[in-house]
């Protein structure tokens, strides 16, 4: 049996645990390629209009999978952490994903809620097994072997370096990971001399650190993410600028951007450009942006250097 | 102190009742107008949905109508308002306002932020903890019987049988509600209230349609937001029924005494087509369009703001819904550049296709064939 995986949202996070659930099952994933130009044009036209950029690109996958899968998995992410909350869209994305099209597949969604630390939410997982004819003893394997997976998933962190102009990029893993959506973006800042730190490069204990001077509380996991690692990154000059991405149309970072440029310009700390993603987007209009970002930052120390030296000059 | 809240449906008037009986100052915001609405997309950021951009735009009327502590509701959940409380209070500072801002929880996420808040208000007044209890729930209970007022009001408009017979009606009402104070004054109030319901003439063998009203609150509650949709629909001889009451958010464990369903009853309704709460009002109006759908309503309107998140989550199911169904579902999407008269256009048109869903309602020889 074909199971169905959009390469999508949350996958670019839990895909590997995912994929790993099914490979215990013995049941085969099948995941949809890398976002190209059309899987943006045919998730925004079947998608609602007023989605956001990862919703469109979702339903574009979630399509794909119309003739490959027998069955397509859009777990429910609840919950990442205790006293979070997801973003709505993941809440309703698999009734979504059934009120698309009525000739998708069946579409199965097992609830994922991080925040229970004894990990009830498994118990719909082992029935989702069950469903798909497997045996207890396998289910329970299957079930393992995921929790096994997001243990490990939460420890892996690729290393900081720092190189000759660090500029941290904040958004969403499935905007900022999707060179598909974001037209390249990581890509082209290297190109243009950038050393890249991405928001899952800052270790939980310094974000949870930052969180706790905001006056009130951030309850989207992801996000409070974001605003904790751009907030390390302003406060220890880790970086000489931070590039916010976000997609038009996402709720939670419609209230974190204008967080981030009034906490930042109340620090008066470093520059921050934001990157509003959409269908519409071109790679001009995006690489303009980059390289008069990176122009600017490149400037910036040495003007400030000469101000200061045409200050010891004037006294 | 002199407080003042958003004006979202009955909200003001169940928060001004309660500064009342506590002797607090209360401002009340004032009306909404292009000019609110102007002022508040200026000072706002972009991606803001359109109710926060009124509501920093009433805050500013609100201050400078000389409030000082802003008290508002902090959301529900997982939409974006949640965080709106915050942002509204940088917002205003920056804009060189002074003032405090009170943002209420729902207890079920924190009862010690609650209770802190609830001190907050109520400090340098002689209230002890039971006692706010206490007023807080006869609060409650008038601001049920004000918008039931509201309920009957739109479900017979469009049957009167003389112009402003409804309007004298809820005049009435309403200053009958405006001095009772005491539980039995509520009481009394709401039977008085009743029977003077009873007595506004009515033609009933009037053809008409049934509308249901759904959508994000803000927008589905202001008349000044959806062209007065009631009394618009009410003119065209449409009799209305609303999916959602400001009173019956405010209220505890799950009731919901307006609209007269529990919340898992709610669910149930929802969970063909929405199986889990997304935050704000998405699943109450899903399950208020299967309701309708399930009465026989003729056709349902949808207002929310541009990109909610929770009603865009809806109207994606809506789709699904209005096909399975059988029910004509119109979504309009609401912010600082709607239109009235597209509004006006897409809304007549659904009342035709209403109206010709109910003729062929009545005709079997059509079912049938819609059957074949």
């Amino acid at each position: 049996m074909k199971i169905g995986l959009p390469r999508a949202l949350l996958f670019h996070q839990y895909g590997d645990c995912w994929v790993s659930f099914l490979d215990a099952l013995g049941l085969e994933p099948v995941v949809t390629d890398a976002t190209t130009g059309d899987t943006v044009v045919t998730g925004t036209v079947y998608a609602d209009n007023e989605s956001c950029l990862p919703v469109k690109v979702f339903a574009g996958h979630l399509l794909d999978l119309k003739e490959t899968a027998d069955v397509i998995l859009v777990p429910r992410v609840i919950s990442q952490r205790p006293g979070m909350k997801a973003c709505p869209k993941y809440l309703g994305l698999p009734d979504m994903a059934r009120a698309l099209d009525p000739d998708l597949p069946p579409v199965v969604a097992p609830i994922m809620d991080l925040s229970d630390r004894r990990a009830r939410w498994v118990a719909d997982w082992h029935q989702l097994a069950l469903d798909l004819g497997k045996s207890r003893h396998a289910a329970g394997c299957a079930v393992d072997t995921l929790l096994g997976r997001l243990r490990e998933s939460e420890e892996r962190r690729a290393p900081a370096a720092r190189g000759s102009m660090p500029i941290g990029v904040a958004g969403h893993l499935y905007n900022v990971h999707d060179q598909g959506a974001s037209l390249g973006l990581l890509e082209r800042l290297g190109a243009m001399g950038a050393e890249v730190f991405t928001v899952e490069q800052v270790p939980g204990r310094q974000v949870r650190h930052q969180l706790k001077t905001l006056p009130r509380k951030i309850k989207w996991d992801f996000e409070s993410r974001i605003v904790g690692a751009v907030m390390h990154w302003s406060r220890t000059r880790s970086v000489e600028g931070v590039i916010y991405v976000s997609s038009f149309a996402c709720g939670p970072g419609s209230m974190i951007g204008p967080l981030l440029e009034d906490q930042l310009s109340r620090e008066r700390s470093v520059p921050l450009m934001t990157i509003i993603l959409d269908e519409h987007s071109s790679e001009g209009g995006l690489v303009t942006r980059l390289e008069a970002f990176t122009d600017m930052l490149r400037r910036a120390p040495a003007s400030r250097g000469r101000a200061a030296r045409r200050e010891v000059d004037g006294a | 102190m002199r407080m003042s809240v958003p004006r979202v449906g009955s909200l003001h008037y169940m928060v001004q009742d309660f500064c009342r009986r506590a002797g607090i100052g209360f401002v009340e915001p004032p009306a909404y107008r292009q000019d609110t609405i102007e002022r508040g997309v200026a000072a706002s950021p972009e991606h803001f949905c359109f109710p926060m951009k009124v509501l920093i735009g009433s805050a500013m009327e609100s201050l400078e109508a000389g409030a000082d502590t802003l008290v508002t509701v902090a959301g529900y959940g997982a939409c974006r308002f949640n965080y709106f409380a915050e942002l509204e209070r940088r917002i205003l500072e920056r804009e060189g306002y002074e003032f405090q801002m009170i943002a209420f929880d729902s207890p079920r996420d924190s009862v010690p932020d609650f209770y802190r808040n609830l001190r907050a208000v109520t400090r340098g007044t002689s209230f002890h903890l039971p006692r706010v209890v206490k007023e807080l729930s006869l609060v409650l209970d008038k601001g049920h019987v004000f918008d039931e007022i509201t309920k009957k009001e739109i479900a017979i408009r469009a049957l009167e049988a003389e112009d402003g017979a409804v309007d004298r009606a809820v005049r009435d009402s309403r200053a009958l509600l405006a001095d009772a104070f005491s539980k039995e004054e509520i009481a009394g109030a709401r039977a008085a209230i009743a029977s003077r319901f009873e007595e506004v003439p009515l033609e009933l063998d009037r053809p008409h349609v049934s509308i249901g009203v759904t959508g994000e609150i803000m927008m589905a509650i202001e008349p000044y937001f959806n062209l007065d949709i009631e009394r618009w629909l009410a003119r065209k001889g449409a009799v209305v029924e609303r999916s959602i009451y400001m009173s019956d958010l405010m209220t505890p464990f799950g009731r919901n005494p307006v609209q007269g369903w529990t919340d898992e009853e709610m669910e149930r309704t929802a969970d063909p087509y929405l199986c889990h709460e997304v935050g704000g009002h998405g699943q109450i109006n899903v399950a208020a369009a299967v309701d309708y759908a399930r009465r026989g309503f003729d056709a349902i309107v949808h207002f929310f703001p541009f990109t909610c998140l929770p009603e865009v989550i809806a109207k994606t199911i809506f789709v699904r819904l209005s096909s399975e169904l059988k029910i004509p579902v119109l979504s309009l999407s609401i912010d600082e550049q709607t239109g009235r008269a597209g509004m006006q256009t897409r809304l007549e048109a659904l009342l035709d296709l209403a109206w010709t869903t109910k003729r062929k309602k009545g005709s079997d020889h059509f079912l049938h064939s819609a059957a074949r």
